[in-house]
């Protein structure tokens, strides 16, 4: 992989602005808070366009704005920052939602208390996330993996809802754990470097070039799978998601599921994918039909769930289900459609979210039945919440449209069987998605009580304009975002089929 | 031989290597002599400023006989890299122990003279512990330090918990040095020889003796640093001991009394390598599982501590396992993170226990961080770094230890490990979420501030961090030390 030096550090900028004006946050009185946090994330997705910008898209698969920090010159520890095309669509998604997250928190009712805490915890995850997204160095990036569950911790426990200490627990005791199993990994993959080549090394550069016994490469494939697996999350792993997003505060809700689960998969296709092919190819019909299976059942219990908040959060895991299954596939279209709905998810299921925040600001309540036609007088809100609602299940022209599509393209490669299993995988979010529009929309409740509800403005709508705006451009744009890491995918895919 | 001939074979001994312990002792013995002499008022100020000066000179003798490496006194006392790091940090701690000790009595209107010298002294025996392969050394140092400890827990008067704690300390603690000192005589008997070196090079043909002596020695430092099943004293005197001595021991004393095992580590001859690598891996296991399991239940605060102090004394010993460079890096490594965060934990719970209606309890915890922010943030940064979360240097110790376990294939000494961490996470994030995230139950306030502990919680909070982050300046002394042992 070769890389390509940066004229300006942008990663590390925009890392420490949001750091930077979190400590400003704790040393300026209260009043300031929103501004300081809406400025620096606001910056921070200026950088980001900036740097969408100046990348070069002929040449994707290189890392650019490339920076590299010795941490530890003896094991080769290095804070190696840069962005390929893969890491820089995620970049972007983290800076656009955590922009999104702070807009909303600015008028969100319901955070009243610790304000500068409430906005240090936005502001230190979306620095760690770009950590996560930017390093090609694997301890790094673990150190910047596990440090967003800090501030996730503080967000779930301090500003939840009634169950918020319970899901605070599980959520940093099921991730915490499982990514024991990648540090394992991770140590295990540098010593393998120095049995190799004589001399630890933790950069991905290095790392690639390691060959393995056979069983030790699915040993470690096994221990990099659980700790992203657990993220991700794929069933059996993903009680803790439902918990978790269910109970936390809306913007918390609103950055877990649209970038921290990224993570998870993300890290499956850059480390997974990368550095253990032949285990990859010996496991993948596994893998495909665990993602298989997490779409189906995911999509099962979506549709029972009484709690829209829990309702959203089964619908991403199923949705992350696609994003798995088509990664595994292991072909072009199936990698494509992989990152292209780890994209698209992000937007919908952000903007999901907020709607259930939103409707809970009015109605004080997340239970389905007294959500009933509870959006019928609010006509701006109705079209956030249908567009919204018809992206995610996949029609044309919303974003995850070419994730599954592209699943299913894919799938019929190996066999129309699969397809088919695909397809009803597709099937099943069109009907939870389509009950939870029918629920919001066609039954009417006699009492209508629901008639003075002021309509969407200000702040709440801007944030879902900077969602809506990005779903409309994958739907109807797509060969912008292939463009941006078709690279990538190929050199992961070279990388594969050239051991085959 | 005549008696000149006798005279003779005299040679003077290099002082050059010995200097900080000898600063250490002169430190010792004057505020002994202060002690018997001075008036009790004076001696409040006198005896605390003494001790921290007599410290500092030791600290800064460290620092420049730190470059000599080398042999004195007839060979029973080694200067080297290893030896030098340890008393580093073992003299930097206690300083902040007596920073810590000073207001910890005083809040209890009581003065003991006795703690300054029987501290410099635990340290003395701490330091020549570090750089010794003589086993008559060691054993004597042992007991310097043992007999400190066994006097420090017990100095509170009236105190029934300190008095049981010291007591079981005693009694086990000198079980373990009669183990081993009769496994120091088998030792003797197999190679005729006191040295470790020598002893562990000596290619004899009845290995019984070496291996039984081997195996009596290290049950006797088993005992000492908390090895499960020989931890029971360890609770009792960690929770009885004032939290200062508490710190001291779980710090400084942790340290000191691994430094033997681990200089026989690299000495260890091929073929004993397998069976090192299971006995001491199967201690390993057990300890750390046992240690955390166990700590899952406690409710007094210090217990928990200790509890946790054991298992991290199963991490450590996973590393012992590998009898590698790695695996030696990441031993002193990890022992030496371990002394600043247990001290740096202790140190809190010293500073709360002279809050009113402080009574250990977990619970008392609760919504700490609305009375006292600072404390309560550093307080988290401890838990952190004992659970190993990043960027803190317990995330560091433990990704060592890994790749030493990886190096050596040993996967199931590594999924013991993960599956003990696991279970620590229960009672680490409850106190953070005791401290953050639950309403407080009473009002706690910090009586008698002092900047002295403030600096001192300060710099080991920092250091906490900072030598994760930048471990280049810890690891080239480390690297030094392991490699020197190593090329032996």
């Amino acid at each position: 992989m070769e890389v390509l030096k940066a004229g300006f550090p942008f990663v590390t900028v925009s890392m420490a602005v949001p750091a930077l004006a979190s400590i400003l946050l704790f040393l300026l009185p209260e009043r300031f808070t929103k501004f300081i946090a809406s400025t620096a994330s606001l910056t921070v997705f200026l950088l980001s366009l900036v740097v969408l910008y100046l990348f070069d898209y002929s040449r994707s698969e290189t890392v650019q704005f490339y920076e590299e920090y010795f941490i530890l010159e003896e094991l080769n520890v290095k804070l190696s920052l840069g962005l390929d095309g893969l890491s820089l669509l995620m970049f972007f998604l983290t800076t656009l939602v955590s922009l999104v997250a702070v807009i909303w928190s600015v008028k969100d009712r319901q955070i009243n208390t610790r304000l500068k805490e409430y906005f240090t915890v936005f502001l230190l995850t979306e620095s760690f996330l770009i950590g996560v997204f930017a390093s090609f160095d694997l301890i790094v990036f673990y150190a910047f993996y596990e440090l967003t569950l800090i501030p996730m911790l503080f967000a779930i426990g301090v500003w939840g809802y009634k169950l918020r200490l319970y899901s605070a627990y599980k959520f940093f005791i099921y991730i915490f754990v499982s990514s024991l199993f990648l540090l394992l990994g991770i140590a295990a993959v540098a010593t393998q470097h120095y049995l190799n080549f004589g001399s630890f090394s933790f950069s991905y550069f290095d790392l690639l070039k390691n060959s393995y016994p056979s069983g030790l490469e699915i040993f470690l494939f096994l221990l990099f799978f659980i700790a992203f697996a657990v993220k991700t999350p794929v069933v059996p792993f993903h009680t803790w998601l439902p918990d978790a997003h269910g109970e936390a505060p809306t913007a918390g809700s609103v950055v877990l599921a649209a970038v921290l689960l990224k993570m998870g998969t993300y890290a499956l296709l850059r480390f997974n994918l990368g550095l253990f092919p032949e285990a990859t190819l010996k496991l993948m019909p596994f893998l495909v039909a665990l993602g298989l299976i997490t779409i189906i059942y995911a999509s099962w219990m979506t549709i029972v769930q009484n709690n829209v908040k829990r309702f959203v959060a089964y619908s991403s895991v199923s949705h992350m289900g696609f994003v798995v299954t088509a990664m595994f596939l292991l072909n072009h279209e199936g990698l494509r459609a992989s990152v292209i709905e780890m994209f698209a998810h992000g937007m919908t299921s952000a903007s999901l979210f907020m709607i259930a925040g939103f409707i809970y600001n009015r109605l004080h309540t997340f239970n389905m039945e007294s959500l009933r036609g509870s959006v019928r007088f609010m006509p701006l809100f109705a079209v956030i919440t249908a567009s919204t609602a018809f992206a995610a299940m996949g029609l044309p022209g919303g974003s995850s449209f070419w994730g599954k599509f592209l699943t299913m393209l894919s799938a019929k490669e190996y066999s129309y069987l699969l397809a088919l299993l695909v397809l009803i995988g597709g099937f099943f979010s069109a009907a939870y998605l389509l009950y939870l529009l029918k629920t919001l929309f066609l039954d009417v409740r006699e009492e209508g009580i629901l008639i003075h509800f002021q309509d969407i403005r200000g702040f709440k709508f801007a944030a879902f304009l900077l969602l809506l705006l990005p779903i409309l451009a994958v739907g109807f744009l797509p060969h912008l975002f292939f463009a941006m890491f078709d690279g990538s995918i190929n050199f992961i895919l070279k990388h594969l089929v050239g051991l085959e | 031989m005549d008696i000149g001939q006798l005279v003779g074979t005299i040679k003077f001994p290099r002082l050059d290597v010995f200097m900080p312990e000898l600063a250490v002792l002169v430190t010792a013995f004057t505020v002994f002599t202060l002690d018997l002499l001075l008036p009790s008022a004076p001696k409040r100020k006198v005896l605390p400023g003494v001790t921290a000066i007599g410290f500092i000179v030791a600290l800064m003798l460290t620092g420049v006989s730190g470059r000599l490496s080398g042999d004195t006194f007839y060979g029973s006392f080694t200067g080297d890299p290893l030896g030098t790091l340890v008393k580093i940090f073992e003299i930097s701690i206690a300083l902040t122990v007596l920073a810590f000790a000073q207001r910890y009595y005083s809040h209890r209107r009581s003065f003991y003279g006795e703690f300054y010298y029987m501290l410099s002294f635990t340290l003395l025996g701490a330091m020549i512990l570090a750089s010794s392969y003589n086993l008559i050394v060691i054993y004597v140092s042992l007991e310097l330090v043992s007999i400190g400890f066994y006097i420090l827990t017990s100095l509170l008067r009236g105190s029934f918990v300190a008095k049981e704690g010291a007591f079981k300390y005693l009694i086990l603690g000198g079980l373990s040095i009669a183990l081993a000192s009769y496994g120091a005589v088998f030792m003797y008997i197999y190679a005729g020889s006191l040295d470790l070196r020598e002893i562990l090079a000596y290619e004899g043909t009845d290995h019984h003796y070496l291996i039984l002596g081997l195996v009596l020695f290290l049950i006797g430092f088993a005992v000492k640093i908390g090895a499960v099943p020989f931890h029971f004293w360890l609770p009792d005197a960690y929770q009885g001991a004032p939290t200062p001595v508490t710190a001291f021991m779980a710090s400084v004393g942790k340290l000191a009394f691994f430094i033997p095992v681990v200089r026989i580590m690299p000495l260890l001859q091929e073929k004993f390598a397998f069976a090192w690598m299971i006995t001491v891996g199967t201690i390993a296991a057990v300890t750390m599982l046992y240690g955390n399991l166990v700590a899952l239940v406690q409710r007094d605060i210090k217990r928990l501590l200790a509890y946790s102090s054991i298992a991290h004394t199963g991490y450590i010993l996973a590393g012992v396992a590998v009898t590698e460079v790695i695996g030696l890096k990441a031993v002193v490594y990890f022992l030496v993170v371990y002394a600043i965060m247990s001290a740096g934990a202790f140190f809190v719970i010293a500073v709360l226990e002279r809050s009113e209606g402080w009574s250990n309890q977990i619970h008392d915890f609760s919504g700490m961080r609305f009375n006292i922010p600072y404390m309560a943030l550093a307080f988290m940064i401890y838990m952190f770094a004992l659970l190993g979360v990043p960027p803190t240097v317990g995330f560091v110790g433990k990704t060592l230890v890994f790749m030493a376990l990886s190096f050596d294939r040993l996967w199931w000494l590594a999924l013991v490990m993960i599956v003990s961490t696991a279970v620590s996470t229960g009672y680490y994030i409850r106190l953070v979420v005791l401290m953050f995230m639950k309403e407080k139950e009473k009002d706690l306030s910090l009586r008698g501030r002092g900047y002295l502990e403030a600096v001192s919680l300060l710099f080991l909070t920092v250091l906490t961090v900072a030598l994760a982050v930048m471990p280049g300046v810890v690891w080239s002394l480390i690297g030094s030390a392991s490699e020197s042992l190593f090329t032996r």
